[in-house]
C-alpha cells in the first residue's frame, strides 16, 4: 500500500517521489562511479603497460622485426602530449597498440583529442610544432584516456640517434620480460587514498539518508488520515516504509540512468589531467550489488528511525511525541570508537610498516559519522539556550527549537564533508614537505631549459632562441664528462667540460677576462681535488662516449696549455661545479659533435604563449629537443594527483550536498506555503520572513561548521600522528574549507529566496 | 454606485480573474465603523477573493477600493502591508498560527511587527487572550491546543493591534457548532466593543446571523440583502 501511495498521491505525490528519486539517484550514481574507479584505473594501467617502449633495453641489431622509436613528448598549454617518432626497420616491426600501420615519414597518426585540438584555433601553435600530415587516428586500445593527447610520427634515419635514453631499437611493446609491474604505493599515500574515499563517501551516505525523508511532514499527515480509517501504528509504519522503499527503488533506477549518462559524458571530460573511455567505467559487480541492496535497506531503516519520535493519531492530528531529550552518551560512543580504532596505528609512520586499511576506514568513518550523531544534540542544546531577539530571529529560533533534528539533518552532510576536508588539508599540509623537494634551480635567472640531443650544434641555437617571442635571454652551454682513461675500461676520476661563449660561461664561473679561444680551469666547486689532478696542461683525457647502450670508441683530448683560472659560481640549475671551461674557438670539431647542449632561457611571462613559442623553436631545431619549464620546487606526482583528486571530489560532494540542501529547503517552504501567505496577509514584511529563513539555516550551519572544525582538527591530528609528522594546523586551509561550507549554505539560501518570495504571494491563501 | 456616506471601507465595480476563471465581476461592498457585515455565497462564488481584494492582499484587475478616503490602488505593496499591520486584523479558517511560537507570542506578533517591544506586546496580547478566555494557553504551542482554542487565539491576534477592520474568512469553518458559536460571540462582541468593523466571509447562515448586514456574492457579483426579521 505504501508503494501505491508513493505513486498515487497526484501531482504532489509524484513531485515528492521525483525529489526523493533524484536525490537518491544522485547519491547512487556517485556510489556507482566510486565502485567503477578501481576498474577504470586498472584498465588505464594495463593500457599504459601495453604500450611501454623501454628505450634502455639491450642493444639489438637491425632486423625485420625491429622498430626505431624516439620519445618526442611535449607539453602544450600545460597538457602533456605523448609523442613518438617511429621508423619500422622491417615488415615485422612491432605495431604499437591502437595503430593499424605506421605513418610514413612526414605523416602522423594522432589521438582523437589531439586531432580535435589541432583542428581548432586553440591548437595553432601546436600545429606549428607538429608539422606532419595527419594520416589517421590512434585507436582506443593505444590510449589511456579519451582526452589523451598523443601522436606517432613517421621518421627516417633515427638509427644514428640511438642513445638508449630517448631513441632506441625495440622488437616489442610492453614489459620486456612479459610481466606487468605492480604499481605499489607508499603506505602514507595509501592511507591518503583510504581516507579520501571514506571522507568523500560518508557525506554521500548522509545525503541519501536525507533524500529519503523529503516530504516527511506531508506524509505524516497522510498517515494520520490512514489511522482515522482504522490502520494501527504498526501498519502506518509499514506503509511509510513502503513509500520510502518505492522512492529509493525509483532512485536506484534514476541513479543507474545518471551513471550511464555520466559514463558517456566521462568520455568527453578530463578531471585533474585524467580522462577515461566510457568502457573503462564498469562498476565491480559485487560492489554494485551492495549499492543496490544497501540503498533501499537504508531508506527503510532511516524512515522507521525517523518515525520513532512521531505519534501519529487519527483525526488528522499528527503530534510530535514529547521529544525525548537527546542523550549524549551514545552519541559520543561513535567518535570515541573511531579514535579507539585509529589509536593503535599512531606512530606507525613511513618505514614502520603498513596501515591496517580496515582500522583506518572504520576509524575515519566512525569519527565522521560521529558528526552526524553529535550535531543534533549540539543544535538542540544550543538553540534551547538562545535568547530572544527580533521577530526574524525569534521565528527562526523557535522553529529550530521545535524541530532541531530537521535542521541538523540538513547540515549534516556539509559538516561531514567539511570535517573530512579539514582533516585531509591538515594531513596534506603536514606531509607535503616529504613529497616536495627543492629543485635548487634559480628561477630568477632562467625559467625554462631546453635540452638538446647529443650532436646538435648548440651554439647557434642561442641566437634562434633569442629571436623567439617572449625570450629575454638565452644561454647555450655544451657539456661532457672527461675521464682519466678510456671509457670502455671505465675511468677512475672524471671532471666535467663545459663549452660556451664568454657570456654563457659567466653563468657557471667568475673570470677576470675572457676571449674566444680561452680555456679555463674553474675551482671552488664540489670536485676541486679531481680537477687539480686532471686539468693539467698537456695531459690527455678521455671524452665520455657512453650512452644508454654502452660506451663508444675512445675519444682522447689533450688539455691545452695557457690554462686560465676561474672561480665556480652557482649555475642556474643550482650547482657549483669545478671543471674545464672552453670557449668555442678552443673546441675541436670532433669534440663539438660529442657535446650535449642545454639552453637556459629567461622568459618574459607577459608575452602570451611565450612557453609555446619556445617549444616550437626547440622542435624546429630538433624534434627530440626537450623543453622544460622550471619551478623552484617539485612534488611527487602521486601526491599531487591524490591532492587534486581530493579537491575535485570535495567540490563534487559539496555541490551534491548543496543541491540536496536546496531541494529540502524548497520542500520545507512548500510545506509552509499557506502559513507564509497568511503572515504576509497581516502585514509581515517579506524581509522579516527572508531573514528568518536565513537565520534558520545559518544557526545550524554555524554550529555544524564549529563541530566540523573540531572533529576535522582532531581527525587531522590523529592522522598526522599516525604518519609520525609533527602537529601543525594550516589555519588558512581550515578557514577556506569552513568558508566553502558556509558559501554553499549562503548560495542555497540565496537560491531559495525567489521561491520563498513567490510562496509569500497572497495566492497561497486560496483554497479553491 | 457612489460610496455610502460615512463608510469606512468601500469597493465599487471590482473585477478579478484568475486565468480564465472570473472570480469577481463588478462586485461592490461597503462597511461602516463598528459594523459587522457577512459576505455569503456558495463555494467558489468569489467571497474570499472579495475579502482579499478589500484587505489589499490581492489587487483587483479593475474597480476601486477606498479605505478611510484613501484609494488602495494608489498604494504600493509596502504601504498596503503597513495598512494591514496597523489598521486591519485577520482571522482565517484554520487559524494559521505560527506553530513554532507560543499562543501569547502568536497574539503579540502583529504588535511586534509594528515595532512594539516584546514585553509590551505580550502584555497587550495577554489582555486580549483573557477577553477571549484563552489566557491559560499562553505558554502552549498551537499544536498543543484544540481547534476552537486555536481559533480564539487567532481572534485575539486579529484584535490586538486595535484594528479598524477585522477580516474573518470562514472563521468557524473548521469548528464544531458549539465552538463555532462561542468563537463568533467572542469575535463580534470584542469587535463591537472596540468599534472595529468586521468583514465576515461565510457560507453558513448560522454564522451570518451574528452580522448586522449581509451581502451575497454569486458568480462574482454582489448583492446587498435585507435582513429578514
Amino acid at each position: 500500500m505504501g508503494v501505491r501511495f508513493a505513486f498515487t498521491g497526484g501531482r504532489e505525490g509524484w513531485i515528492r517521489v521525483l525529489l526523493t528519486a533524484v536525490g537518491v539517484g544522485l547519491g547512487v550514481a556517485l556510489l556507482l562511479v566510486t565502485t567503477a574507479i578501481p576498474s577504470a584505473l586498472a584498465v588505464r594501467h594495463d593500457r599504459d603497460e601495453a604500450r611501454l617502449d623501454y628505450t634502455y633495453g639491450p642493444k639489438r641489431p637491425k632486423a625485420a622485426n625491429t622498430l626505431l622509436i624516439s620519445d618526442s613528448d611535449t607539453t602544450y598549454h600545460g597538457d602533456d602530449v605523448r609523442g613518438r617518432l617511429v621508423e619500422p626497420e622491417g615488415p615485422k616491426a612491432p605495431l604499437a597498440p591502437g595503430l593499424s600501420k605506421y605513418p610514413a615519414p612526414g605523416e602522423m597518426v594522432v589521438s582523437p583529442a589531439l586531432k580535435k585540438l589541432l583542428d581548432s584555433g586553440d591548437g595553432r601553435l601546436l600545429r606549428e610544432r607538429l608539422p606532419y600530415r595527419i594520416a589517421g587516428t590512434i585507436g582506443e586500445s593505444g590510449l589511456v584516456g579519451s582526452q589523451e593527447l598523443a601522436y606517432y610520427a613517421g621518421a627516417k634515419n633515427l638509427s644514428p640517434r640511438i642513445d638508449g635514453y630517448r631513441t632506441a631499437r625495440i622488437s616489442e611493446f610492453g614489459h620486456l620480460d612479459g610481466t606487468t609491474s605492480s604499481n605499489s604505493m607508499d603506505p602514507v599515500l595509501i592511507l591518503l587514498v583510504l581516507v579520501v574515499f571514506a571522507v568523500l563517501l560518508t557525506p554521500v551516505a548522509v545525503f541519501i539518508a536525507a533524500a529519503v525523508r523529503f516530504g516527511g511532514e506531508r506524509r505524516d499527515r497522510r498517515l494520520a488520515a490512514l489511522r482515522l480509517v482504522g490502520s494501527d501504528t504498526r501498519m502506518t509504519r509499514r506503509i511509510a516504509a513502503g513509500e520510502a522503499l518505492a522512492g529509493s527503488l525509483v532512485g536506484l533506477v534514476f541513479g543507474t540512468v545518471f551513471f550511464l549518462l555520466g559514463r558517456q559524458l566521462a568520455g568527453s571530460v578530463e578531471i585533474v589531467g585524467v580522462s577515461v573511455f566510457p568502457s573503462y567505467l564498469n562498476p565491480a559487480p559485487a560492489l554494485a550489488a551492495l549499492v543496490a541492496v544497501a540503498v533501499p535497506a537504508a531508506a527503510v531503516l532511516v524512515t522507521l528511525f525517523a518515525l520513532r519520535g512521531v505519534v501519529i493519531e487519527p483525526l488528522g492530528v499528527v503530534r510530535t511525541a514529547k521529544p525525548r531529550r537527546r542523550r549524549l552518551w551514545w552519541r559520543l560512543l561513535l567518535p570515541a570508537g573511531g579514535l579507539a580504532l585509529l589509536a593503535p596505528m599512531i606512530g606507525q609512520g613511513r618505514g614502520h610498516g603498513d596501515f591496517n586499511p580496515y582500522l583506518v576506514i572504520g576509524g575515519v568513518l566512525l569519527l565522521l559519522i560521529g558528526v552526524t550523531t553529535l550535531l543534533p544534540w549540539i543544535v538542540e542544546a544550543v538553540v534551547a539556550q538562545l535568547g530572544r531577539g527580533g521577530i526574524a530571529w525569534q521565528l527562526a529560533v523557535r522553529r529550530l527549537q521545535l524541530s532541531s533534528g530537521t535542521a541538523a539533518r540538513m547540515v549534516n552532510g556539509i559538516a561531514v564533508a567539511v570535517a573530512g576536508a579539514i582533516a585531509m588539508q591538515m594531513l596534506f599540509a603536514g606531509i607535503q614537505g616529504e613529497y616536495t623537494k627543492n629543485t635548487g634551480r634559480d628561477t630568477t635567472r632562467a625559467q625554462m631549459q631546453v635540452s638538446l640531443p647529443q650532436g646538435v650544434d648548440f651554439l647557434p641555437t642561442a641566437a634562434k632562441f633569442s629571436a623567439t617571442k617572449g625570450v629575454r635571454k638565452a644561454t647555450a652551454l655544451g657539456s661532457i664528462d672527461l675521464g682519466d682513461r678510456d671509457w670502455r675500461r671505465g675511468p677512475n676520476t672524471t671532471i666535467p667540460m663545459t663549452v660556451g661563449t664568454c657570456d654563457a660561461l659567466r653563468e657557471e664561473a667568475r673570470m677576470t677576462s675572457c676571449h674566444d679561444g680561452d680555456v679555463f680551469v674553474a675551482k671552488g666547486g664540489d670536485n676541486d681535488a679531481d680537477v687539480a689532478k686532471l686539468a693539467r696542461s698537456g695531459r690527455t683525457l678521455h671524452i665520455n662516449t657512453t650512452n644508454g647502450i654502452g660506451p663508444g670508441k675512445d675519444a682522447p683530448w689533450t688539455v691545452p696549455g695557457h690554462l686560465q683560472q676561474a672561480t665556480a659560481i652557482t649555475s642556474p640549475i643550482g650547482m657549483r661545479t669545478s671543471g674545464v671551461l672552453l670557449t668555442p674557438a678552443a673546441v675541436p670539431e670532433r669534440v663539438n659533435r660529442l657535446l650535449t647542449g642545454v639552453v637556459y632561457l629567461s622568459v618574459d611571462k607577459s608575452v602570451p604563449d611565450a612557453q609555446e613559442h619556445i617549444r616550437n623553436t626547440a622542435a624546429r631545431i630538433d624534434p627530440l629537443a626537450d623543453a622544460v619549464l622550471w619551478s623552484a620546487t617539485e612534488r611527487s606526482k602521486q601526491f599531487d594527483s591524490i591532492r587534486t583528486g581530493t579537491f575535485a571530489g570535495a567540490i563534487c560532494v559539496l555541490a551534491l550536498i548543496g543541491a540536496s540542501l536546496l531541494v529540502s529547503q524548497l520542500e520545507q517552504l512548500r510545506e509552509r506555503r499557506k502559513l507564509l501567505s497568511s503572515l504576509v496577509a497581516f502585514g509581515t514584511r517579506r524581509r522579516t520572513l527572508s531573514l528568518s529563513v536565513l537565520w534558520q539555516t545559518a544557526i545550524p550551519i554555524a554550529l555544524g561548521l564549529l563541530l566540523a572544525t573540531a572533529v576535522g582538527l582532531t581527525l587531522g591530528a590523529v592522522l598526522l600522528k599516525m604518519v609520525g609528522v609533527s602537529l601543525g594546523v594550516d589555519w588558512s586551509s581550515v578557514l577556506s574549507m569552513t568558508a566553502a561550507g558556509a558559501a554553499v549554505v549562503l548560495t542555497v539560501t540565496a537560491l531559495s529566496l525567489p521561491p520563498l518570495i513567490r510562496m509569500m504571494r497572497p495566492e497561497g491563501l486560496r483554497t479553491e | 454606485m457612489t460610496a455610502p456616506a460615512g463608510s469606512l471601507l468601500c469597493a465599487e465595480n471590482l473585477r478579478k480573474a484568475y486565468g480564465p476563471t472570473l472570480a469577481l465581476d463588478g462586485a461592490a461592498f461597503s462597511i461602516h465603523p463598528g459594523e459587522v457585515v457577512a459576505v455569503m455565497g456558495p463555494s467558489g462564488s468569489g467571497k474570499s477573493t472579495l475579502l482579499h481584494c478589500l484587505a489589499g492582499i490581492v489587487p483587483p484587475d479593475s474597480g476601486s477600493i477606498t479605505y478611510d478616503g484613501r484609494e488602495l490602488a494608489g498604494m504600493n505593496d509596502a504601504e498596503r502591508s503597513a495598512l494591514r499591520r496597523s489598521e486591519f486584523g485577520f482571522v482565517f479558517q484554520f487559524g494559521q498560527l505560527v506553530p513554532e511560537l507560543t499562543c501569547v507570542e502568536n497574539v503579540a506578533l502583529p504588535l511586534r511587527l509594528n515595532g512594539t517591544s516584546r514585553k509590551q506586546a505580550e502584555k497587550a496580547a495577554l489582555g486580549w487572550m483573557e477577553r477571549l478566555e484563552v489566557d491559560d494557553l499562553k505558554g502552549k504551542r498551537p499544536g498543543e491546543v484544540s481547534g476552537g482554542q486555536g481559533q480564539r487565539v487567532a481572534v485575539a491576534r486579529s484584535l490586538v493591534t486595535g484594528p479598524r477592520v477585522v477580516f474573518a474568512d470562514e472563521p468557524t469553518g473548521a469548528l464544531d457548532s458549539l465552538n463555532g458559536e462561542r468563537v463568533m460571540e467572542l469575535l463580534t462582541d470584542a469587535a463591537r466593543s472596540a468599534n472595529a468593523a468586521v468583514v465576515l466571509v461565510t457560507h453558513e447562515a448560522r454564522v451570518a446571523a451574528y452580522s448586522d448586514r449581509e451581502i451575497v456574492v454569486r458568480d462574482g457579483k454582489s448583492r446587498d440583502m435585507e435582513r429578514a426579521l
